[in-house]
This record gives structure tokens, C-alpha cells and sequence, in this order.
């Protein structure tokens, strides 16, 4: 007659508690807590923009020259009005509008380019390497703000051009991480199975390597809007924003700059919105970015 | 057996000082050591010594020479370093400067006495020379705002060491005053070209420029002939952003700031440290129509140019835009101005807008409003407005802003792009209506060549007139023909609004003796400063 026995316990030191406050745990806790604090920032603004059109608001370009400078919260006016008697929330949201997609459309332009590019020069290297890093670290040399003014005085401020000088000055980023990252996958077996089988350097690169490189690009690519929506805040607060009557926020913060100190809201109520939604999208990033790092692909993809 | 107990690891007390907390600790240190030069950020800086002026100019000085560009408050820094024969005091009567004597002996002849022992800065006497070459320099520049002033420039002819006659073809009774924009330089030094450096005869000299930045530093000229000036050095700063403007002053880093808005005034209202003056101003301000466009564009005729004046609320803009700093324009030119007519008012109609529109077949009309930043006070609110206001009787309008230093001289002569209307704001530098009507309305086609008609502005008749009106000597003859040529300037409907704006000024309390003029600019010699 066999017995069977139940294995003993195996002591050991590491409780819960010990696990709960390691550092993956504290970091997994982190990344859920950046993500949702984030996601719920970029929401809280990014929604109300896209959705703006339906919302209930007074046009925003309406003037009732009899109410300037209207405090918030006064006669139907969350944020209250600006110089020209306009309702300041309606022309934040639909100025998000134009800030917003000048970002997005600029951050989709700067990531298929440096996505591009730095996955040729990592994949094929040579004299492709030699001319994207050269180009990449000469243009990482300039002074961005200085190159962008220059740029928007010779072409002329307009919603297209401001969208193709962000995007421009944005693909070194990408295209540097995207390098890197192709330099390790176009080393692994799966790689070279890929030739052996025939394919040749652009298939294999398109077909195998940029998508197991796309995750990590397009997380830099997400980082970089709130760098976009800046810039164009910048230009536009310097004068070589879109002309208007385009509201953006950039340009909603300079007109209301000469009125800081008798309408304190026209500067600090855009600069809040402004400071949530960039808050929003890094943290919503780094979330990501942690998550990706914790939760590894399986091998052999 | 006996199992052991699972041992607990033990903690670390915590008055240990273990190597994180010492990180810990270092970094929180070198950080606020770091960071502690950021406080002075937090006081004022750079403010000016107890003997330097510092004044804050809205547009950029490129020169302190004014044969391109001589907006109101340059005039105060160019008369400091260069100065002419007259100048344009109080009740905006004719002074003399460097001449002591400027008489008209004939119709068409002026007799004119230099100074006696009036030097430049660098000791040089000033010559009859002088003078001639500089009217002389005036005539040959092109696109110069002060040629257009004159309906004819003088020959100069020597009659003794410091005396000359000034000739002219036709009788031009406002010489004395005109001769006021005419700076006097070294012949030697003088082009056809402002002048980026050099000497003058005033009672500053410059010791430091950066003309590009538009920044001077003038300093006092030691044996000045007109007497020591109060203030030893003047600093002149371009800073173009008005709450720029008004911080700097609030926190003492600027003395002056000039043209600034009722919104900026209504802030520094009652400050400490801080007072405002007020003066009625002899500038107009307009939104002036393109008169370069073809015959079969819309805005060539007349009628429809009236018709959108109607869908302009003055009122309204000068009320609530311009809090009652302006008055709406009543005539072709500021009626401060000696000679100006009220012509007619500007009256506010949408309906009749849309209904003059649709009948001229000009509805669904598109326009180009531009202008410069900084061309008058709170220009992109009344822009904004205004194309509101047009928006609201169908015509859609799209706005063009050119910064300060941009190519807008380029479109106002034709040759940069198509515009339907541009801001502008245009000084009565002589104090008289017929100077700037001069200037405006008398272009000819031989003007507008090169460009030099204001706004392409050529109407034959009403050139005549004015020129007949410059050229007569009798002053109740001259009003009354100068009257008809208001009449029927405004009769062409060149504006789709104008509006005559006060002249505002900020200071702080330590200048004294600035006596505003209503051509918004002062004499230097006369600021001092306490304290």
C-alpha cells in the first residue's frame, strides 16, 4: 500500500506584503496609475474638442462687443468671455480643434517618416545608414523653435505649412528609436529564416521587422504629439501660427496676455487646458511605455 | 524534528543614515543650490540707472535717420540726435530750431537764417551745404513718407555764410512747417538712403546702437548748443509686446511707454510709481481700400465701397474696442487739424449694406483685410471685429497680419500681393490739413509708377484741387478750396471706417517735464528725472 504525501510547505521569508512592495509590483501599480490619470486627462480635454460641434456652445467666433471680458461663470459663460466679448470655453474647444489636429496630423507625418527611415538605415545600413544619421543628427543640431519660425516666415503661416514643419522637425526622434530598435530585430533568427526562405531586404523589412518594431515606435510617436501641440501653441503665441481668424491656443493666450493682470482668466484658463491635455498624453505614454515593458512579447513572434 | 521558525528580516531603524537617504539629501541640496539663482528672476532686472531714460517703443526703430519711416513716438528719439530748421511745438505752431529766422519774402521765396554756432555733435559747424544736400537726399529716395508731404521740394540757394533763400515753382504758404521733417546731416555724410549712422545737431549723440534689434543708447552731448539737457542717458528699447510693454514699466525697467491701449492704461490706472498723460492725437487711423483694383472688381466702384461702410459699427468699436480712447473719423482727416473739414459721418446699416450690396451685384463679396502689428492701438481687436461686423452682411473676409519687419511696404506699393483693405495710421506730422491731404489724395500716375501713390490712390481732379489749394498763398481762399477737395475725396469713399485716436502715454513718476504733443512725441531736453 503506497501513501501518497502531501509535499511540505516550503518556508519562506517572502511574504505578500514583501511582493505587494517590491519594485515590478510598485512599477506594474505605476503604469496602471499613469495610464488611467492620464487617459482621464487627455479625455477630459480631447473629448469635449472632438465633440465640440455638438455641444452646446455659443459659436466662436460670435462677438457681443457690450460683454467684453466677462468673468467666468457669468451670464451662461463657463469660462466667462474674451476681449471682443466671445465665449471663451467655445473658442477653446474649437481652437483645440485646429491645435489638436495640426499635432495629430504632424506626429502621423513625423512617424511614417521616421519610421521609414530609420528602419531602411537600421535595416540596410551603409550609405543609407551614413545619409538618414548625418541628416538626423544635423537637424537635432539646429535650434527647433528658431528653425520653425524660419521656416513659416519664408512659406507663410498657414495650417498646412505649420503641420509639415512640426512634422519635419519631429522625425529625428523616431527615426533614431526605430533604428536601434531594427539593428537588434534584423539579428534575430527569424530574420535570417526569412532569407533563407527567399525574401528579399525590403520584404523581409516590411513584412517581418516593422511590425514587431511598430509597438515601441508608435509609444515615441504618442509622446511626441504633446510636443507637436506645444509647438504649435509656441508658434502661434509668436505670431506664425495660422492667421486667423483661426483660434488656437496658442494665439488665444497672446491676445489675452495685454488683460493678465485685469482678466486673469483669457491667459490661465487656456494655459490650464493646455497643461492637462500635454500632463495627459505623457503620462498616458510613459503608462504605455511601462506596460510594454512589463508585459514582453513571447518569444519567437 | 522541529521546524524552524521562518525568520523575520530585520529592518533597518530608521535613524540609521543609510547611503539612499545620503543621495537623498545631497540631490535636495545641490538642487536648491542650483536652483536658487533662479530667484533673482523674481525681482526687477535690468533697471536703468539714476541718470538713464529708458523708453519702450511699440514699433521698431531700424534708423534714427527718417527719410523711410517716421512714426510718432520716433520723432521724439530722431529730433533727439538730428534735428531741422523747425519743429512742430505746442498749439502745433512752427518753431524754429536750427534756423532763427524763416520768412517768406515772396510768394514762392523763403528767406532763411541759420543759427549762429550751432555744431554737430563732433564739433563741425552746420553749413548752408548741409542743408541744401539733405533736401537734395530727400528728393532722391524712393518710397519716402516724407517726399510725399511736399508738393514740391525747395531749391536752396546760398546768400551768405549761414543765410540761403528757399525757391519753389509754386507758392507753398506751409514751408516752415513742412521743413520740419527735413533732418539736417553733414553733407559729407549724406545718402539717398536712411541713414544707419552718422551725427546730428541735437542734444544727444548715439554711443551705441543695434539697429536691428531697434536698441540705442544716446548719450548727452557735452557742449550741446541749446543748453544741457536734464537726463544724461536715454536708452531706447523696442518691445513690442504691449503687456511686455506694461510689466516692464510697472516693475521700473522702462520710464516711458508710448501708444499704448485703454485696456493697458485702465491697468496701470492708480499704480504707484506710475502716471498716464493724455493728449487728442492728430493721427488717423483707417481700414483703407486697394485703389489698384480693376475696373470690373467691385470695390473699383464707389457705390459698393459705400455700401460696406454701412455694415461698420463705429460706435460700438469705439465704445467697447477702444473704450472711448477714439473718436470716429468726421472727415478725410483729424478735425484737430487746421484747415479740415467735417465732410460727413460714418453711419451704421446692415441692412442697407446687404440691400446696396445685392443691388450692386457685389453680394457674396470676399476681401483681404491686412495690416502690421502694432499700427495703431488694439489693431487686431478692431480687425477682428470688423470682419465680424462684415461677416454679418455676407461678406466673407479673410485677415492677413504682418509682424513688425515684414515686407507690408512691399503690398501697400502693389507689388507683394492682392489686398483689399489695409490698417493704417497716418500722422499729421505739420499740424495742417493739407499736408496730409498731400500726402494721401494727390498722387499722380506718374506716382504710381513706382508705387508711391498712397494705395494706388489717383484721381486727377482731386490732386488738382489740392495742389491748387498747397500752392495759395491766402489763407481763406486756401480753407475754402481745401474744404472742396475734402468734400469730394470723400465723395470716392476711401475708407471703410477711420477713427481718430487719443494720444496715450505711461510713466513713471520719476520723469517729469514730458509735454506731450498731440503728434505723440516730446522734447527730450525738457524730461528731467527725480530721484
Amino acid at each position: 500500500m503506497t501513501t501518497t504525501l502531501a509535499p511540505p510547505e516550503r518556508p519562506s521569508a517572502v511574504s505578500e506584503r514583501h511582493l505587494a512592495r517590491s519594485s515590478a509590483a510598485r512599477q506594474r501599480r505605476g503604469a496602471r496609475v499613469k495610464l488611467w490619470a492620464g487617459a482621464f486627462c487627455t479625455a477630459l480635454v480631447a473629448l469635449p474638442v472632438a465633440l465640440a460641434g455638438l455641444l452646446p456652445l455659443a459659436d466662436p467666433n460670435t462677438q457681443d462687443l457690450s460683454r467684453r471680458r466677462l468673468p467666468p461663470l457669468t451670464d451662461g459663460h463657463l469660462f466667462g468671455t474674451d476681449q471682443l466679448g466671445r465665449d471663451l470655453l467655445s473658442r477653446l474647444l474649437h481652437g483645440g480643434q485646429v491645435s489638436l489636429t495640426v499635432g495629430v496630423l504632424a506626429v502621423v507625418v513625423s512617424g511614417l517618416i521616421g519610421i521609414a527611415a530609420g528602419s531602411a538605415a537600421g535595416y540596410f545600413g551603409g550609405w543609407i545608414d551614413t545619409v538618414v544619421s548625418r541628416l538626423l543628427e544635423a537637424q537635432l543640431a539646429l535650434p527647433l523653435l528658431m528653425m520653425l519660425l524660419l521656416v513659416v516666415a519664408l512659406f507663410g503661416p498657414s495650417v498646412t505649412v505649420i503641420t509639415c514643419v512640426i512634422a519635419v522637425a519631429q522625425w529625428p526622434e523616431v527615426a533614431r528609436l526605430t533604428r536601434s530598435l531594427v539593428l537588434v530585430e534584423r539579428e534575430k533568427p527569424y530574420v535570417a529564416a526569412a532569407r533563407l526562405l527567399g525574401l528579399r531586404g525590403w520584404s523581409v523589412l516590411a513584412r517581418h521587422i516593422v511590425p514587431n518594431v511598430l509597438r515601441p515606435a508608435s509609444l515615441v510617436v504618442l509622446l511626441l504629439l504633446a510636443q507637436a501641440v506645444l509647438l504649435e501653441s509656441a508658434l502661434s503665441f509668436l505670431g506664425a501660427g495660422p492667421q486667423r481668424p483661426f483660434a488656437t491656443w496658442g494665439r488665444i493666450i497672446s491676445d489675452g496676455q495685454d488683460y493678465i493682470t485685469t482678466s486673469w482668466w483669457l491667459v490661465t484658463l487656456p494655459g490650464l487646458v493646455i497643461a492637462l491635455l500635454v500632463v495627459g498624453v505623457n503620462l498616458l505614454g510613459d503608462g504605455l511605455r511601462d506596460r510594454v515593458r512589463t508585459h514582453k512579447p513571447a518569444k519567437g513572434v | 524534528m522541529t521546524r524552524t521558525p521562518p525568520r523575520t528580516t530585520p529592518t533597518p531603524p530608521h535613524e540609521t543614515l543609510t547611503r539612499r537617504t545620503l543621495l537623498r539629501w545631497g540631490a535636495a541640496g545641490g538642487a536648491g543650490l542650483g536652483l536658487a539663482p533662479l530667484a533673482a528672476c523674481a525681482g526687477p532686472t535690468g533697471a536703468p540707472g539714476p541718470g538713464t531714460l529708458t523708453l519702450g517703443l511699440n514699433r521698431s526703430l531700424v534708423s534714427l535717420d527718417n527719410k523711410l519711416n517716421q512714426f510718432d513716438a520716433a520723432v521724439t528719439v530722431q529730433r533727439a540726435v538730428r534735428q531741422a530748421l523747425t519743429a512742430i511745438g505746442p498749439g502745433m505752431k512752427p518753431t524754429p530750431v536750427l534756423a532763427d529766422r524763416f520768412e517768406m519774402t515772396a510768394p514762392t521765396t523763403w528767406s532763411v537764417r541759420l543759427r549762429e554756432g550751432i555744431r554737430y555733435s563732433d564739433g563741425r559747424p552746420v553749413t548752408v551745404e548741409d542743408v541744401a544736400t539733405a533736401v537734395r537726399m530727400y528728393g532722391e529716395v524712393a518710397g519716402s513718407f516724407v517726399l510725399g508731404l511736399f508738393p514740391e521740394l525747395p531749391s536752396v540757394e546760398a546768400t551768405g555764410a549761414r543765410t540761403f533763400l528757399l525757391h519753389t515753382r509754386q507758392p507753398v504758404p506751409v514751408l516752415d512747417r513742412l521743413m520740419a521733417n527735413i533732418l539736417i546731416t553733414p553733407a559729407k555724410d549724406n545718402r539717398p538712403e536712411e541713414l544707419r549712422s552718422g551725427v546730428g545737431t541735437g542734444p544727444y549723440r548715439v554711443v551705441g546702437a543695434n539697429s536691428g534689434a531697434g536698441e540705442y543708447t544716446l548719450a548727452r552731448v557735452p557742449r550741446y548748443w541749446g543748453g544741457r539737457p536734464a537726463v544724461e542717458r536715454v536708452r531706447v528699447r523696442f518691445v513690442p509686446e504691449e503687456s511686455s510693454r506694461v510689466v516692464a514699466l510697472r516693475s521700473g525697467e522702462l520710464d516711458v511707454i508710448d501708444t499704448i491701449t485703454p485696456d493697458s492704461a485702465e491697468q496701470l490706472t492708480g499704480l504707484p510709481g506710475v502716471h498716464l498723460e493724455q493728449t487728442s492725437g492728430v493721427r488717423l487711423c483707417q481700414l483703407f481700400y486697394n485703389f489698384r483694383k480693376p475696373r470690373d472688381h467691385p470695390l473699383a466702384d464707389a457705390r459698393v465701397r459705400r455700401a460696406l461702410t454701412y455694415a461698420i459699427d463705429g460706435e460700438s468699436l469705439v465704445r467697447d474696442v477702444l473704450t472711448g480712447s477714439a473718436e470716429q473719423a468726421a472727415g478725410v482727416v483729424p478735425l484737430s487739424l487746421q484747415g479740415a473739414e467735417r465732410t460727413g459721418s460714418f453711419v451704421h446699416d446692415p441692412a442697407r449694406a446687404r440691400q446696396s450690396l445685392k443691388s450692386l451685384g457685389a453680394d457674396g463679396l470676399r476681401i483681404r483685410i491686412m495690416w502690421e502689428s502694432g499700427e495703431f492701438a488694439a489693431d487686431t481687436s478692431v480687425m477682428e471685429a470688423v470682419a465680424e461686423m462684415l461677416k454679418d452682411v455676407g461678406v466673407r473676409t479673410s485677415l492677413l497680419q504682418f509682424e513688425p519687419g515684414g515686407d507690408i511696404l512691399k503690398w501697400r506699393q502693389g507689388k507683394g500681393g492682392d489686398w483689399d483693405v489695409i490698417g493704417n495710421g497716418f500722422p499729421g506730422p505739420t499740424g495742417q490739413a493739407v499736408t496730409m491731404l498731400q500726402a494721401m489724395y494727390a498722387g499722380t500716375a506718374e506716382d504710381e509708377r513706382t508705387g508711391d501713390a498712397f494705395m494706388g490712390y489717383v484721381d486727377p481732379a482731386i490732386a488738382r484741387r489740392i495742389s491748387d489749394a498747397a500752392t495759395e498763398a491766402d489763407p481763406a481762399a486756401r480753407d475754402r478750396e481745401l474744404a472742396a477737395a475734402q468734400h469730394a475725396v470723400w465723395d470716392t469713399w476711401p475708407c471703410l471706417w477711420a477713427f481718430v485716436p487719443k494720444t496715450l502715454l505711461a510713466r513713471r513718476t520719476r520723469v517729469e517735464g514730458i509735454g506731450l504733443l498731440p503728434v505723440n512725441s516730446y522734447d527730450l531736453t525738457a524730461v528731467r528725472l527725480e530721484g
